[in-house]
């Protein structure tokens, strides 16, 4: 009986978290072709996003980056959820000149739901 | 066009020295470097020319896809569509326009006349195809590739569409065509070219020499070797399928970083280098480079084309188009 209590009360979230967890997936899957959230894989296009809040930016230590990514690193700029988002709002007004091209992502909950599933591990 | 469009547009052209030979080469050109500014922000990417003389190019960052009067600099943008990011752009049969259009996840046809667009969308199942770069055959079937490891064929009259899985998943980027009309593409992520039988729309994988090479781009020359533009390795390299040989060549520079590769009419080899931030010429016979660094940092010109006696690209990085004339003209 306290179980289904339980059920009762959670089963409003449960559609809630599994649609999060799928925009997370769905947004990431253009990232796909050039990125990994697998620390072991580090040979593709782009770097490694593995433990990437916290790190420098430009920080993969295999990776050759954009000069001015290479730039922002040696001005000490770091990965932090903020950032993340704002990047990815428009990659190249944060950082014009940057070797990746992409469109950035208008839609603010999917650019949350990109961030969340790069930055949590949790979330995937 | 209006007038403050006119006024922002002014094309303007410099007389360039070829720098950063490998060699002590022979001095080639001069060629005339003219540089067309359009709309900032718009992030212009791939070009091509048009018959009828206007240059048609990608906004990728603002969804639109420009028409460029060389003639005096003008240009018209056309919206694809709402979340448009295009990628690629050629001139099919019909001499419209045809687009990777990566944003919506189809194929856009704009009209020339009254730049109408018309959109091909790929199948559900295969969203976020990550849209790249296409060729017809000589049968006016479209072929595209999508860097989520995908390539397929669209039939423009009938609008059937088929999409196929390459072979070693991820990273399907540019395409050719022969003269013979055979389609070979290149994948960054995958490290090697591959041949597409366009009866079975099996792909044949090719290995390039080098190692974990990053080859991104293809064209092919007059005589239907493929040459491939090495994202990795900073070569450009050759495969002739005739007897599977390859040769590669290592550009100038410390840190040389290979991205587009175009063949002009005279079977001359155009590639540009991030590293360097130059457009550079390779010829094969001499085996020499003659590198043009952009006058701006961060031109990013992420494709080639053109035309005899032109070599057209996109300065993705400062919105603007860079043309090279190889030739004076009469």
């Amino acid at each position: 009986m306290r179980s289904f209590a339980v059920l009762l009360l959670l089963s409003p979230l449960l559609p809630t978290s599994a649609t999060a967890e799928e925009n997370g997936v769905r947004a990431f899957t253009p990232c796909r072709a050039c990125h990994s959230l697998d620390p072991a894989e580090r040979t593709l296009p782009g770097p490694n996003l593995s433990g990437l809040i916290g790190r420098a930016v430009g920080g993969a230590a295999e990776f050759d980056y954009s000069p001015v990514l290479r730039k922002a690193r040696d001005e000490g700029l770091r990965w932090d959820t903020k950032r993340l988002e704002t990047f990815l709002a428009d990659p190249a007004a944060m950082f014009p000149g940057l070797w990746m091209s992409m469109r950035g992502i208008e839609d603010a909950a999917e650019r949350q739901a990109l961030v969340r599933y790069l930055t949590d591990p949790s979330a995937r | 066009m209006n007038r403050r469009q006119f006024l922002g547009t002014a094309a303007f052209g410099i007389l360039a020295a070829p720098a950063l030979s490998r060699r002590a080469a022979a001095q080639e050109g001069p060629f005339r470097v003219k540089y067309y500014p359009v709309t900032a922000g718009m992030g212009s990417r791939d070009t091509t020319p048009a018959p009828d003389g206007t240059i048609w190019f990608c906004g990728q960052r603002n969804g639109t896809l420009g028409r460029l009067d060389p003639r005096d600099g003008s240009y018209k943008l056309t919206d694809l569509g709402k979340g448009a990011a295009p990628h690629g752009v050629i001139i099919g049969p019909d001499g419209a326009p045809w687009v990777t259009e990566g944003g919506q996840n189809a194929i856009a046809r704009v009209d020339p006349g009254d730049h109408k667009v018309t959109l091909f969308r790929l199948p559900e199942k295969e969203a976020y195809a990550n849209l790249n770069t296409a060729v017809f055959d000589k049968n006016g079937i479209y072929w595209f590739t999508g860097q989520s490891g995908i390539y397929g064929r669209l039939d423009p009259k009938s609008g059937d569409m088929t999409v196929f899985k390459s072979p070693r998943g991820r990273g399907t980027y540019g395409m050719t065509i022969t003269p013979k009309g055979d389609i070979w593409y290149a994948s960054l992520a995958g490290n090697h070219i591959a041949k597409i039988d366009t009866a079975t729309g099996n792909a044949t994988v090719v290995e390039p020499p080098t190692p974990n090479q990053g080859a991104r781009r293809v064209w092919s020359d007059s005589k239907g070797r493929i040459w491939v533009s090495e994202w990795n390795s900073g070569n450009v390299s050759v495969h002739d399928p005739a007897d599977g040989s390859w040769k590669a060549w290592k550009l100038p520079g410390s840190n040389p970083r290979t991205y587009a590769v175009y063949v002009d009419d005279k079977d001359k080899v155009w590639v540009t280098d991030f590293g360097a931030n130059a457009i550079v010429r390779f010829d094969p016979v001499t085996e020499k480079f003659n590198a043009f660094p952009s006058d701006k940092s961060g031109a990013n010109v992420r494709q080639l084309d053109g035309r005899p006696g032109e070599t057209w690209g996109g300065e993705s990085g400062n919105d603007r188009l860079v043309m090279i004339q190889t030739v004076s003209p009469a």
